[in-house]
């Protein structure tokens, strides 16, 4: 009974952390393009913003393409949305306050959040479009050639940590974080960062959902509820790999005064933003790369560039621990 | 993904460069101040000569300085100007003036030529209206919309006489 | 379409695979406009290419008969709608050539001012748009897109204080110009073109060195020389190409002749080598500006009286060709006077109509997500294109 209301407070807490990051992205956005972003809704500044959104999107018309393959194309956004919302369970916000803190958590984690390419395919699959099959092949060509460098990557900190378990690899960077382990530490942090980019569709790898050719990509036939359900997947995925990030490299609930449950839990998601607002301000600052250049990318340079990393890890682990073996 | 023969390292350190110059590019502008005005509660300043709505004036007697003489009606290349004269005793007057405000290009060629300045434009272009008949100025509307708003610099005298330089420097430029 | 087998589509020895006709429709982000193009898809890559032009007809070459030469200036903007000045120039100098009408000094200088601010007006909306079209419309491509609106938005104040409006201007008419600078208005302009200047350098540091724009922009869309000059292309197309031909110096027009600008030529011919010649222009263009400005001599702006009534303007018989260098490419007008207050018969040559012709030349071989890049290279208006 306590996991039940845990698990619908969390869930709870998520969505509406999500919903308020929009809004944070779009002013960050706005200012660094000399605008001011959302404004009048909900006087200064607009904080009323993403509710007015969410009450459009839900009283929108639902709009269904007359040949469009009516279960795949209902049941997409809900395949899109269940991974990205399960991830969550795995995630210690501070000691003793995650839901599962399984002892395999960072493998439930990569996972299930590679789920997601299903529910993908589908929306581009069942609204019978061209563009909408055409960015869900692009999509999927992408979303797996950039799961492997990002599970090496993930594989670091375990590496470094010697355990799979969430909380576990947050201890282990009590000394010092991950991320300022020398050159290991950055490079893999940045390698992370870029797969991180790439497996969410972010700009400059978004080709996917490309609006300047592919208006919108695989979503461009959904309206009104279920847009909103696909935006908010992408939103929670996003947020929750940045949690991930927070988690691995930079010392999770870590920081002065992380005693108390409260404070860590504040300093994790203060983390957590500054991954996010990285990949933000990356997402504002840069064109896009075209398909074969980013699964060259992908395959030519950040896969041996991960695979070196975490041999080059491993060899360090294994002599600072004292033997090779 | 190698071009210009520079190699993997090269081309590497030089994305890394060019990520870093954009991304300061992008931060630097995140401190300027926006460049957003924020319409209707602050208005920028219109320029003097800023080509707005239409409106007919009063000349300085207080009677109406249209005269009816359609020339404005001639020179508007959408034709939306429709003027019907009134023959009076000392001088003629306009008995209806319509202009289709919805299809008026806004050129000020109306302007440019109307021999008694009656025709100008005002500093205000605030159109937006919920029914198009609102936009068929007539003649009473269109005297009213002249006191309403600030006129704009333009009239028909002053744009000729800007055209043409004045009588002294003929004179001189003859010599 | 009459006969769809008509349409050759051109092979290109791929295995037999199921083609893709995709339509990127009038109606699309990127189409520049009003802009249909017919795909003919082999996975990603494109097998042949088919456009359809004329969603934008509005019948100016008609409207160009049934107005007289004092009307028509003021809608010869709508052509090139992003390049107002040089569309109204063009029409102008047409009716000046029959006429053998001597424009005053002032007016010619001040011709060339506007012209080369509205070119820098209109590479600036090149850049951003491209951009755009590159990046997205949530993403990198955006932030530059309003950078470079930003500019804009300056010039397009100054073009507000000196005619009263912002888009389409009635600025020129058959013997001179219809305004005057107003006070205050060259110390702005300076100040304008100097920001724009620094700003520049900006736009520069964020593409110039950047490998994924250079992986976008760099050998897409390459047009050969000897193509470039079959086909009929103009402007920082054919520049781009490495043919060394400007209007402004090998058939000057206006005082073009009396200022020092080099122009600049790049070889490689691909989508990289315009974007440097348009840059190149940007900073060419705000060198004439500072030199115009510098040597304005005081003046009538129009050698004919001025405009009363609407039949005031006659041209004696004749037929002129005028040709301008638009941002885009050559603008040209060709007029035929039979004496009347309007022409007999006028046409436009469309800089970008005839930059168009291009496209099936160099799309096919490429990916869909080059035809955005090299779309947005060509930059074509479509109010010229349709007319």
């Amino acid at each position: 009974m306590r996991d039940v209301i845990a698990a619908f407070i969390l869930l709870n807490a998520v969505v509406l952390i999500v919903t308020y990051l929009t809004y944070v992205e779009r002013k960050f956005a706005a200012r660094m393009q000399s605008r001011i972003g959302p404004y009048r809704v909900g006087r200064p500044h607009g904080w009323l913003q993403p509710i007015a959104d969410a009450i459009k999107l839900l009283i929108k018309e639902d709009i269904i393409p007359a040949l469009a393959d009516r279960p795949v194309y209902n049941l997409a956004p809900i395949v899109f949305l269940i991974p990205s919302l399960l991830i969550f369970a795995t995630i210690p916000f501070a000691p003793g306050l995650g839901l599962a803190d399984l002892n395999i958590g960072i493998l439930f984690f990569l996972a299930v959040s590679s789920l997601e390419i299903v529910g993908l395919f589908m929306g581009g699959w069942g609204s019978n479009n061209k563009y909408a099959l055409l960015s869900a092949m692009r999509g999927v060509n992408q979303i797996i050639s950039y799961e492997v460098p990002f599970v090496l990557t993930a594989l670091i900190p375990v590496v470094l940590a010697g355990s799979l378990q969430l909380s576990a690899i947050v201890e282990a960077q009590r000394g010092l974080w991950f991320v300022a382990y020398p050159i290991i530490g950055q490079l893999a942090f940045i390698a992370f960062v870029i797969a991180t980019i790439a497996s969410e569709n972010r700009v400059p790898f978004d080709i996917l959902e490309a609006e300047s050719e592919l208006v919108a990509g695989f979503r461009v036939e959904y309206s009104g509820m279920k847009f909103a359900l696909i935006q908010l997947a992408e939103y929670t995925h996003m947020f929750g790999v940045s949690c991930l990030g927070a988690l691995l490299f930079l010392g999770g609930w870590l920081g002065p005064g992380s005693a108390h449950p409260v404070v860590g839990a504040a300093w994790f998601l203060l983390k957590a933003l500054f991954i996010f607002l990285l990949v933000t301000w990356v997402r504002w600052s840069f064109v896009r790369i075209r398909v074969d250049q980013i699964l060259g990318l992908s395959w030519k340079v950040l896969l041996p560039a991960t695979l070196i990393l975490l041999m080059a890890t491993g060899f360090w682990v294994a002599l600072r621990s004292g033997h090779v073996a | 993904m190698s071009r210009n023969g520079m190699g993997f390292w090269g081309e590497t350190r030089q994305t890394a460069r060019a990520v870093a110059a954009a991304m300061t590019v992008t931060l630097k502008n995140l401190f300027r101040k926006p460049v957003t005005v924020h319409y209707p509660d602050v208005v920028r300043p219109y320029p003097d000569r800023l080509r707005g709505i239409l409106a007919l004036i009063y000349d300085e007697t207080g009677e109406e300085a249209c005269i009816g003489c359609r020339l404005c009606e001639y020179v508007c290349p959408p034709r939306v100007i429709k003027v019907e004269m009134l023959k009076g005793e000392k001088r003629n007057y306009a008995k209806t003036f319509t202009l289709e405000l919805y299809a008026c290009e806004f050129c000020e060629l109306c302007v440019q030529v109307c021999p008694t300045d009656a025709i100008i434009m005002l500093k205000t272009f605030d159109l937006a209206t919920s029914d198009r008949r609102e936009l068929l100025l007539d003649k009473d509307r269109l005297h009213a919309l002249g006191t309403q708003f600030e006129n704009s610099w333009a009239t028909g005298t002053k744009l000729r006489e800007m055209q043409r330089p004045p009588k002294a420097a003929k004179a001189e430029a003859a010599e | 379409m009459a006969d769809p087998e008509a349409r050759r589509v051109i092979e290109l020895g791929y295995g037999g695979n199921e083609r893709l006709v995709m339509n990127m429709g009038p109606q699309h982000p990127s189409a520049h406009g009003v802009f249909r193009m017919i795909l003919t898809l082999e996975g990603e890559t494109i097998a042949a290419m088919d456009s359809v032009i004329g969603y934008l007809h509005r019948c100016h070459e008609k409207l160009g008969e049934t107005l007289t030469y004092a009307q028509y200036p003021s809608i010869a903007s709508k052509t090139d709608y992003v390049a107002a000045m040089t569309s109204e120039l063009t029409y102008v100098m047409a009716a000046e050539r029959i006429g053998k009408i001597e424009v005053p000094k002032r007016a010619q200088h001040l011709r060339v001012l506007v012209a080369e601010l509205q070119r820098i007006a209109s590479h600036c909306l090149w850049l951003g748009t491209w951009c755009l079209d590159l990046g997205g419309a949530l993403g990198g491509g955006a932030t530059v897109f309003l950078y470079c609106f930003r500019e804009r938005e300056l010039i397009l104040d100054l073009f507000e204080a000196l005619t009263g409006a912002r888009l389409l201007y009635g600025f020129h008419q058959v013997g001179g110009t219809r305004y005057d600078l107003p006070e205050g208005w060259a110390q702005r302009c300076r100040d304008t073109v100097a920001l724009i200047d620094r700003r520049l350098d900006e736009y520069e540091d964020m593409l110039e060195t950047n490998t994924m724009f250079l992986a976008r922009a760099q050998g897409v869309g390459v047009i050969g020389r000897e193509l470039a000059q079959e086909v009929g292309i103009a402007g920082p197309l054919l520049r781009g190409s490495g043919v060394d031909f400007d209007i402004r110096r090998d058939d000057p027009y206006s005082s073009y002749g009396e200022f020092d600008f080099k122009i600049p030529v790049e070889t490689a011919g691909d989508c990289y080598a315009r974007y440097r010649v348009r840059m190149q222009e940007f900073r060419e263009s705000i060198k004439i500006v500072r030199q115009v400005q510098d040597g304005l001599p005081e003046g009538p702006i129009s050698s004919r009286p001025a405009l009363k009534s609407v039949g005031q303007v006659r041209i004696p018989k004749g037929e002129a060709y005028a040709r301008v260098e638009g941002p885009r490419g050559e603008v040209g007008c060709y007029l035929i006077a039979d004496g009347s207050p309007k022409p007999y018969r006028m046409k436009w040559r469309g800089a970008s109509f005839s930059n168009l012709a291009i496209l099936p030349h160099i799309v096919p071989g490429h990916k869909v997500a080059d035809v955005v890049a090299i779309m947005g290279s060509v930059d074509p208006v479509f109010g010229e294109v349709d007319r």
